[in-house]
Formats: C-alpha cells, structure tokens, sequence
C-alpha cells in the first residue's frame, strides 16, 4: 500500500509552456473493493484537486471514484519561468486534506 | 441613565445569541464539509449512466462528433493488462475549453474525472482511471458552448473493480 508515500510533484519550464506532473499518494478506496478479510474497505478518495501558480488557479479536477489509486496528473500551462511556484491541494471525501508545493525549475 | 444601561444589556444578549448559533451550526459539523464540498457535483458523480451523468453536469446539449480531439486509453492504445490503473491522454486543438469530462460506460459510476481549466491550462492533460471490464470511454470537451465528444473503445485484461 502507498499509505507511507508522500505527494510529489515537479515542474519544468522549457520557455513556452511550464509542465506539470503530480503524484499524489493517496488509497482511493472506492467502496466496493476488499480487503484481505473479505470486508468491504470503506469509500476513501480524492474529489478535489486544484493547482496554483503563484496564487493565481490554474486548473480543478474533480475526481469521482475511478481515479486509478494514487492519482497521476500531467498537463501544461502557458508561460511560466523558473522560480514560479506552483501549489496544489487536494481535499478527499472524508475530508482530509493534502498540500504540495513546488518551484519551478 | 437607565435607557443606557438597557441598551447596553440588549447587545449583550445579541451578541451572545448569535455566537451560540454559530457555535451550534459549526459544531454540528455542517458548516465545514459544505463549504468545501460545495462545488463536488455529487448527483452527476453517483449517476448510473453516462446519460445520467451528462445530464447532471451540462443539461440537455448538443453533442458534436469531433476528430480534433485526440484521446487515447490505455497503453498500448485501446488495450490494458490492469484495469485499475489505465493511462489516459487527451489532446485537442479546440480553444476556449470550459470543461473536460471523462466518462466509462460499463463503470458502477461512469463520470471518471470532471476537469476545469483555465485559459491558462493547456492539453495533452494526462492521468489514470480505473475501468472495470471492456468498456467505450467517452471524452466530452465543452468549448465555446458547444459539446465536442469522443469515444475508445478498450479491452481490460484485469477489471479495476471501480
């Protein structure tokens, strides 16, 4: 399980556009799987997902149940130079949340 | 003197009354999950059917076949060994996109993946998804207030049980 993995994230700028990959850890239990006692593991997963840079959004994903277990995001953003920051938070149905935070190199 | 003195106790227990409230309304627990649940559209997100969840999230629209949207499941495309985690690419030359809904049709839940960009956001937009056996996954991109949709069709080996 990836219960001890943390969220990770980096972020490249290349001139025109600035890219971003996310892993984020996170079980996303949807409800209906079982665990090693034959009992169903109860609805644990991301819903919200939305990235910043520098304070200003970017980009929301919301997640129902069939995002794979721990979600990978890639995408891109116009512009960008290095030393931007780009957050992103996540909140899950139970309502834990997670922050991770990166410059952009 | 004394008008004074009753106006002062009348804020008093102003004051005290709505600080009980607040203190009952967020005790309760109802105020925190709302807020920040307010914008998980939860009714498209427990639909059924693609149908279902389409209507929840954009109404009854115009749907419009379009090949400028490049969307491809699964790696090698339209295949994959473990239906719980399968790549998915989307690429598109259209502008302005307001939303980008991936859905599974034979998924208990089909709306995967709901995904908001701004103007500064720009595709391939890349993830992964569970599918739980052979299925069409259909993307449905909402650009300039017309609904762009396209379909792959891909074979599981393992189901992802979503």
């Amino acid at each position: 399980m990836a219960v001890q993995a943390r969220d990770r994230i980096r972020a490249r700028a290349n001139g025109e556009f600035t890219t971003v990959r996310i892993l984020l850890a996170h079980p996303m239990h949807t409800g209906r799987g079982m665990d090693e006692n034959e009992q169903l593991v109860p609805a644990e997963y991301i819903q919200d997902i939305r990235c910043w840079r520098n304070k200003q959004e970017m980009l929301a994903v919301k997640c129902g149940t069939a995002t794979a277990r721990n979600p990978y995001f890639a995408f891109q953003l116009k512009g960008g130079e290095p030393g931007d920051i780009i957050t992103v938070r996540w909140v899950d149905n139970l309502g834990a949340k997670g922050t991770v935070e990166t410059t952009v190199t | 003197m004394k008008q004074g003195h009753n106006k002062q106790r009348r804020k008093v227990v102003k004051q005290v009354i709505s600080a009980a409230t607040l203190a009952l309304v967020a005790s309760s627990g109802l105020l925190i999950p709302q807020r920040l649940l307010a914008h998980w559209p939860r009714e498209a997100f427990n639909a059924k059917t693609i149908e279902d969840a389409l209507l929840a999230l954009v109404g009854e629209a115009e749907q419009l076949n379009d090949d400028s949207i490049r969307f491809t499941v699964g790696s090698p495309p339209s295949y994959a060994v473990n239906g719980a985690s399968v790549p998915v690419e989307l690429e598109t030359s259209l502008e302005n996109i307001e939303r980008v809904i991936i859905l599974v049709e034979k998924n208990p839940q089909p709306l995967a993946m709901l995904i908001e960009p701004t103007e500064y956001m720009v595709m391939p937009f890349k993830s992964m998804i569970k599918i739980a056996e052979d299925s069409d996954v259909m993307a449905v991109v909402r650009a300039n207030g017309q609904l762009y949709t396209t379909s792959r069709s891909v074979r599981i080996d393992v189901g992802g049980c979503a």
